[in-house]
């Protein structure tokens, strides 16, 4: 929290859109980073996606094989830091959608956790993407992978 | 305290529970603007009252804040009420939900 200056305006609609999401994991942050890439590990906690990289992509694909995802990667720093684009081929209306940006930071907190915290931005151009995953789209990921790597049991079979 | 303590702990107050509101409809509201809005509501609190409930929300893992700038960001995190429903609920009503819910496209596909 800060005392710095902010505009003193009245409270008005944001002119972003971004949408942030935070979680504790008791694992370290390779293993949190592992779960990140490694499809055999994502259709456990990732509303069943196969998520892989390819390249300079990361791509995903639905329990079917529908291409469900596809975005260049702009950032990577393992285990620390991961950008990518997004894109929700999952669905017909988002699909049309620019791309926007999803940002996965992992820090060690030094006591065997760590802090995940899921930034999801660049969304302006974007609200049918921006309304299908928040809220319950993004907490399931992020509580299911927490469940997934601390008790190596996916929340629901 | 634990996690779930400190989540109940912030939940169990209503300026608190206003102010995930706000934070619901206006992600990235700075101070001033849930001071605004807790002002709205005909709470009389001050910027300092203020602080202290976001910062009970922040360490209940609430809320989460970030810099743009000299701007001071706050946004709503529901993941750990999540976590307090895959506790009591999604672990107990998964099965059956997707039972009614195959049932449903099944029955549907026949029309």
């Amino acid at each position: 929290m800060s005392s710095t200056p902010d505009d003193a305006a009245p409270l008005v609609p944001p002119v972003t859109t971004t949408q942030v999401y935070q979680v504790v994991v008791r694992a370290t942050p390779q293993a949190v980073w592992d779960a990140l890439v490694d499809p055999e590990q994502t259709t456990r906690y990732f509303h069943r996606a196969r998520i892989e990289v390819v390249g300079d992509r990361i791509v995903s694909h639905g329990p079917d094989g529908d291409l469900w995802t596809d975005g260049a990667i702009l950032e990577s720093d393992p285990p620390h830091r991961l950008v990518h684009e997004w894109r929700s081929l999952y669905d017909p209306v988002g699909a049309e959608e620019p791309a926007s940006r999803v940002t996965w930071q992992i820090d060690d907190r030094g006591d065997g956790t760590v802090l995940l915290t899921t930034v999801h931005d660049r969304l302006d151009g974007s609200p049918h993407t921006a309304s299908s995953v928040s809220g319950i789209g993004w907490t399931t990921v992020l509580s299911g992978l927490k469940t997934l790597l601390e008790t190596g049991e996916p929340l629901v079979c | 305290m634990e996690g779930d303590d400190r989540v109940f702990k912030a939940l169990a107050d209503p300026t608190r529970r206003l102010l995930l509101d706000t934070l619901l409809d206006h992600p990235g509201a700075s101070l001033t603007e849930l001071e605004s809005a807790v002002a709205a509501e005909g709470a009389a609190m001050t910027r300092f009252g203020v602080m202290k409930h976001l910062k009970v929300l922040t360490e209940a893992g609430l809320v989460v804040t970030r810099r743009d700038g000299r701007r001071t960001l706050h946004h709503l995190n529901p993941v750990p009420v999540q976590l307090i429903h895959d506790r009591w609920i999604t672990r107990f009503t998964e099965g059956p939900t997707q039972v009614l819910a195959d049932l449903k496209h099944t029955l549907e596909d026949q029309l």
